[in-house]
């Protein structure tokens, strides 16, 4: 068995005792024998967490898809498995999803980020989470100082509530389909925005403060970030349902007026982005958000960048040369 | 001579060692995980399920190549080409491909030394390749965790679970029924299930490629074949690897009362291999 194809390399790393495991999709210009081998240094590498209880190519194989997409651009793509999911050790609290909106995570997250600054020489890293997984990039990159931007999609700010009574289930199927049910549950949604209304802009009593305020201090902090968001049930663009808090508005004013946020709306999609129209309309953007904002890690491709029609080099300090760290295992690889 | 050590519990001081790669097979790179040990007692083929079922099925499927190997059998698990962290594209991709890749994965892992008997193990769309790969000979034996008839049942329940999610997200006329959307891919129109584009080739093709009728029930698979032959219809109980559940949680929750039986089986199953070896050389 190969430990890598032309385009990609299966990598282990030990953080926090746990063995975690990813894949490097190695940028088109990059002809070194592995990750930690690079011929030069500095550049932002890419890393995308998984998405709750996801393995590390997500659904429909999405993220590799994207991986791949930015390895072209000339972006050194990493994909990782979080301790007890996919590939890598550990065993996961059975309250995954209560550990990771208090940021149970992180601390791995950024272990991750840091063993591919230390070992390969990158300037820093862009984190890319879905779901789940914006909100471990999002506590990740307050507590990552070369966190260089975030790519987030679908994030949420808020606590899940209690599990909804099985006849309250149904009731909302059936307002689902039926043809009666449509205007009875708009009505429903009308009352909801009421009492919103009357509560003013206080947040609502399951919101994620602690994750509110890691959000804050980066964001306001000026670090880019660029948020996708899809269409959810009865919604439209970046605005919830009539009747839900407005987190995306909220956290757009959290940010400030020094924060570098793009917002984007990406209306063929469905909540998980894997769908073909969903998917392809994420990378377009992603790239063209990427390429105003980091240059690629490799020379040649820095050549190649800087060629691009409309590119900004608004963060050209994130891309400054430094020299990658002796690697015992780039000596033996002459032998 | 074969190895035979079967602990019922696993080693304390194990050092489990995982090796990921890329097995090479004509148009694609297989993403392989070997759960190496040193003296196995069997050996395991694992045979997952298919394109979105293999994501909802990940953990517990992880968990369970390494429950064995913490108990001396080595596993060899491995995505479908196109899928997951194989190469290959998915649409080009045909069942006598993934066949094929069957034979080549077992034919390495059965010449690995030390010698120890070779075990099939398939779930779901899994199970109908393992049937067909142990009907051709492959594998001391044979274990099937709800084995569709055909790779055809295979597909459809996971239009179905996927139709299922996306209703809750169409309102009235905007819902569209499996039937509706099986109508689409008959009449020749790519259908995207979870991110996974399903061509009308392959699912027509699914059509004409069965279980083994051998395979049908455990006893009439215990007659076809002089090989063990084990099959477990699993219940909503064994979600996310049975149909039910939700995400995020039951991939966490403890499976042992579904894995140790079943470990047990396997044991016993090289136990009997070995002895018929044993029996065939001292004649």
């Amino acid at each position: 068995m190969q430990q890598a194809t032309e385009t990609r390399e299966l990598i282990r790393i030990e953080i926090l005792g746990y063995r975690l495991r990813g894949t490097y999709h190695r940028p088109a210009e990059d002809s070194s024998a592995s990750w930690t081998c690079r011929t030069s240094s500095g550049g932002t590498a890419i890393l995308f967490f998984n998405s709750l209880a996801l393995p590390r190519a997500a659904t429909g194989d999405s993220a590799v898809y994207w991986a791949e997409a930015f390895a072209r651009r000339g972006y050194p793509t990493f994909r990782f498995d979080l301790p007890g999911l996919g590939d890598s050790d550990g065993q996961t609290s059975t309250d995954l999803l209560e550990f990771i909106n208090s940021g149970g995570f992180a601390p791995a997250a950024v272990g991750i980020a840091k063993e591919l600054v230390d070992r390969a020489g990158y300037s820093g890293v862009v984190m890319v989470g879905h779901c789940a997984g914006a909100v471990t990039a999002n506590y990740a990159a307050a507590a990552f100082k070369k966190c260089k931007g975030m790519i987030l999609l679908d994030p949420y700010f808020h606590l899940p509530v209690a599990k909804r009574p099985e006849t309250r289930e149904m009731l909302s199927d059936w307002a689902r389909r039926s043809v009666v049910g449509r205007p009875l549950s708009n009505l429903f949604d009308r009352l909801k925005h009421l009492r919103l209304f009357l509560r003013g802009s206080a947040l609502p009593g399951n919101a994620n403060t602690k994750l509110l305020s890691k959000w804050k201090e980066v964001s306001a902090a000026g670090l880019p970030i660029l948020v996708f968001k899809a269409p959810g049930i009865k919604a439209q663009g970046t605005k919830p349902r009539v009747g839900e808090f407005d987190y995306l508005e909220y956290v757009t004013k959290l940010a400030g007026r020094k924060s570098d946020l793009v917002m984007k709306s990406i209306e063929t999609a469905d909540h998980s982005f894997a769908n073909r129209a969903g998917r392809e309309a994420v990378r377009e953007a992603a790239e063209g958000w990427l390429a105003c904002h980091f240059l690629p890690a490799d020379s040649a491709a820095h050549a190649k960048a800087d060629s691009l029609p409309g590119k900004a080099n608004k963060r050209s300090g994130s891309t400054k040369t430094r020299v990658a760290p002796p690697n015992p295992d780039c000596a033996l690889e002459g032998r | 001579m074969r190895s035979n050590h079967l602990p019922s519990q696993p080693h304390a001081d194990m050092q489990l060692i995982e090796r990921a790669g890329y097995f090479q097979v004509p148009g694609a790179h297989l993403y392989s995980v070997l759960h190496e040990v040193e003296q196995p007692a069997a050996r395991v083929l694992l045979v997952g399920p298919f394109a979105s079922e293999r994501h909802n099925t990940y953990i517990p499927w992880v968990r369970w190549a390494r429950f064995l190997a913490e108990r001396n059998i080595e596993v060899l698990r491995y995505d479908y080409r196109g899928i997951g962290e194989s190469t290959g594209a998915l649409e080009e991709m045909t069942f006598e491909d993934l066949s094929q890749d069957i034979r080549l994965l077992a034919e390495w892992l059965a010449t690995r030394t030390p010698k120890a008997p070779l075990l099939l193990h398939g779930h779901a769309m899994g199970a109908v390749l393992a049937g067909r790969a142990f009907d051709e000979g492959i594998g001391d034996g044979l274990l099937l965790w709800s084995p569709p008839v055909s790779a055809n049942q295979a597909l459809r329940s996971t239009l179905m679970r996927w139709v299922g999610l996306e209703q809750i997200f169409k309102f009235g006329a905007n819902r569209r029924s499996t039937a509706d959307y099986i109508r689409e891919l008959e009449q020749g129109t790519p259908l995207e299930v979870d991110g996974y584009e399903w061509s009308t080739k392959l699912w027509k093709e699914s059509f004409s490629f069965p279980l083994p009728e051998a395979l049908i029930t455990e006893k009439t698979g215990g007659v076809a074949y002089d090989r063990p032959v084990k099959i477990t219809q699993l219940g909503r109980d064994a979600a996310p690897l049975a149909t039910g559940g939700s995400v995020g949680y039951d991939d966490l929750k403890d499976f042992t009362w579904l894995f140790k039986p079943h470990y047990e089986w396997i044991a016993e199953a090289a136990t009997k291999s070995n002895q018929r070896a044993q029996y065939a050389t001292s004649n």
